[in-house]
């Protein structure tokens, strides 16, 4: 059996095969054509190959020299922030910028230990005032600051 | 010739000195630093971050408060890293050296007084430099042929890997990850979607904004939220000399000349020169100086030499993207996604059919680089009030300029979510190692070397010999191997490891 030496090349192997054989999959449709003649599959393919061959060449790499560990993985800040970002997007369509950049700013707070609410809320509250101020009115950017346009 | 010189410049300067594009790349200056000064936060966040609000200019006025911002932000990036000893991009690491040890000292002030003055000089220079090799560089372009474009973007794409941080074989596969993102889309060729997965948004190919906001700006900032809660730094509160004083000056003007020089000459080198150039400077001085020990201890030739070196490169490097519409490293590739949002195909054709608009964006870099001085300079004390402010209160207002930047500019859900994507994406990248700045290359020269590579094969039926036979073509790729070659000499690699430890 082998071991993993190398455990971040490891994972990066695993990303390049993931997305080498996504390429090839997804592509497998499209047409491949010859050199002459490429179709829209042609190039695609030659990239997804290599992309796989290379994630090959890295895996077996991690599994002989050795390499640095992956640093712990935190969740928090990782999830707190995407969220966030989907949150607003949920958000702003419906009921505007105001309340969009407040709750943005709640669920950003929680990226971090020890959040203060009211400290939070009060970041949120101005910087939703500042951004209506400044891009939906002075920059005229397409946003809606309250709900119903 | 001479005469075209002049002519050009004046023509640029017509164009970009008007109140309004003055006003624009103060502005820009200014915004581009204060979102560079943040710690951890270097140019490609910054300017990807503040792209949004450049789009609804006209072509010039965005082109002018692009340069602005570009220059603010490399200059933030600098204040940071004298200051907090941070740097947010590679090329900032060599300042950080003795810029950091001065500021220790109290001597922060001269230290980013001679890094802007040095930045100053170096980037008329390398205005000059475009001024003059612009024009017969783009002649030599219109020589180029599909096979030459093609190998010319093996040999930037190679440059760039073996001048990324890191391992050389998973910078190859980020590049690639690059291109294959970069023909999300139709097809122009068929008409065909590809890798689209019926979702209508993506039929255009993958928004520029989301990807380079969520892989570079959001990925920062959950990477500043991982670490510790930063300790506020005293030096701050030291600067005692705002100004470099005349000793200073005695000592740093010769590096500021030899920085100048190397970094314009290597700026035009296709792929990531910047970097290259600071080091290269950095180098040099510690070679020529009477006594090297000084440096790391604070010696001021040691952030005026990269400085300017730096700066000059930053100049010269957009000569490979305005003349052959190759951008050279992933900020220039920032740069020529924002030219093409605006409508502008970057290359040779851009000098002739709109000459207004090509040297006036070379006449505002210049005036980007004289915002810098005559407003930032002064304003340095506020700066520094901008790095004591908490980072629990910063990043969220950042975040909230990223999703509103990329909201506004196209106003649906998708690219919310696109930039979630990319931003997982990217922070496993990361994780694993990878350097993520290649792939905003490949990203923008996948199409072109698809297209390239079809027009090059439909010329020879076929034929891959094309690319040897074409002098032009074959040089390139002889240029490529050689780099390749050199990573794998030992001596070059130990070099190359070493210089990205420092």
């Amino acid at each position: 059996m082998f071991r993993v030496k190398s455990a971040q090349d490891f994972g990066a192997a695993v990303v390049f095969m993931l997305i080498g054989l996504a390429g090839i999959y997804f592509g497998k449709d499209l047409t491949f054509g010859t050199a002459s003649r490429m179709g829209p599959g042609y190039f695609p393919t030659i990239i997804s190959f290599l992309i796989l061959g290379l994630g090959v060449v890295i895996g077996l790499r991690s599994i002989a020299i050795e390499g640095p560990p992956i640093e712990k993985l935190q969740f928090r800040p990782l999830f707190f922030v995407i969220a966030s970002i989907l949150v607003f997007g949920i958000l702003i369509d419906r009921v505007g910028l105001a309340i969009a950049a407040v709750t943005l700013t709640l669920v950003a707070g929680y990226a971090r230990r020890g959040v203060n609410l009211k400290e939070t809320f009060a970041l949120g509250a101005g910087l939703a005032i500042f951004t209506i101020v400044v891009f939906v009115y002075a920059l005229g950017q397409p946003l809606p600051a309250w709900w119903g346009r | 010739m001479e005469f075209d010189f002049f002519n050009n410049l004046a023509t640029g300067f017509t164009a970009a000195a008007t109140f309004k594009n003055i006003g624009l790349a103060l502005l820009g200056c200014l915004l581009g630093t204060l979102i560079g000064v943040l710690p951890g936060i270097g140019p490609i966040p910054a300017i990807a971050i503040l792209l949004p609000i450049t789009f609804q200019l006209d072509p010039l006025g965005s082109l002018v408060m692009l340069a602005g911002i570009y220059y603010g932000a490399q200059y933030g990036g600098s204040t940071t890293s004298v200051l907090v000893n941070m740097p947010g991009e590679a090329s900032s690491i060599v300042t950080c050296i003795d810029g950091h040890q001065m500021a220790r000292q109290g001597r922060a002030g001269a230290a980013l007084g001679v890094a802007a003055l040095g930045s100053f000089f170096a980037g008329t220079v390398g205005t000059i430099f475009i001024a003059a090799f612009g024009p017969p560089l783009s002649a030599l372009a219109q020589q180029f042929n599909s096979p030459d474009y093609f190998s010319l973007m093996v040999l930037g794409l190679v440059t760039a890997v073996v001048l990324a941080h890191g391992s050389v074989i998973k910078a190859i596969g980020v590049v690639m990850v690059g291109l294959l993102l970069g023909l999300v889309g139709t097809d122009v060729n068929s008409g065909i979607t590809r890798y689209t997965f019926g979702i209508s948004d993506l039929w255009d190919g993958i928004d520029f904004l989301p990807l380079v906001i969520g892989m570079f700006g959001v990925v920062e900032i959950i990477r500043n939220l991982e670490q510790p809660v930063m300790p506020r730094i005293p030096v701050s509160t030291k600067i005692r000399d705002l100004w470099p004083s005349a000793k200073d000056f005695r000592e740093s003007w010769r590096a500021v000349l030899r920085g100048t020089g190397i970094g314009s000459l290597l700026g035009i080198l296709p792929g990531g020169g910047v970097v290259l150039a600071s080091f290269a400077s950095y180098t040099i001085e510690k070679k020529v100086a009477k006594d090297p020990s000084r440096f790391g201890k604070g010696a001021i030739e040691g952030v005026a030499g990269p400085e300017s070196a730096n700066n000059a490169a930053a100049q010269t490097s957009f000569i490979p993207l305005l003349t052959l519409g190759l951008p050279s490293n992933a900020i220039m590739a920032l740069m020529m996604g924002a030219m093409i949002i605006q409508g502008i195909e970057p290359g040779a054709a851009v000098m002739t059919k709109r000459p207004d608009l090509f040297w006036g964006m070379v006449a505002s870099m210049w005036i980007g680089n004289l915002m810098l001085l005559v407003i930032n300079l002064p304003m340095i004390g506020i700066w520094v009030k901008l790095l004591s402010v908490p980072y629990r209160l910063l990043y969220p207002a950042v975040l909230l300029f990223c999703v509103i930047g990329i909201y506004s500019t196209n106003t649906n859900f998708t690219q919310l979510v696109l930039t979630a994507v990319f931003t997982l994406f990217g922070y496993i990248l990361v994780r694993f190692g990878c350097e993520p700045a290649p792939l905003v290359l490949g990203f923008i020269l996948g199409p072109l070397m698809e297209e390239n590579l079809r027009r090059a094969m439909v010329i020879s039926r076929g034929d891959a010999m094309i690319f040897f036979e074409r002098p032009i073509s074959a040089t390139l790729l002889a240029l490529s191997v050689a780099v390749i070659a050199l990573i794998v000499l030992p001596q070059f690699r130990k070099t190359r490891e070493q210089a990205f430890q420092e």
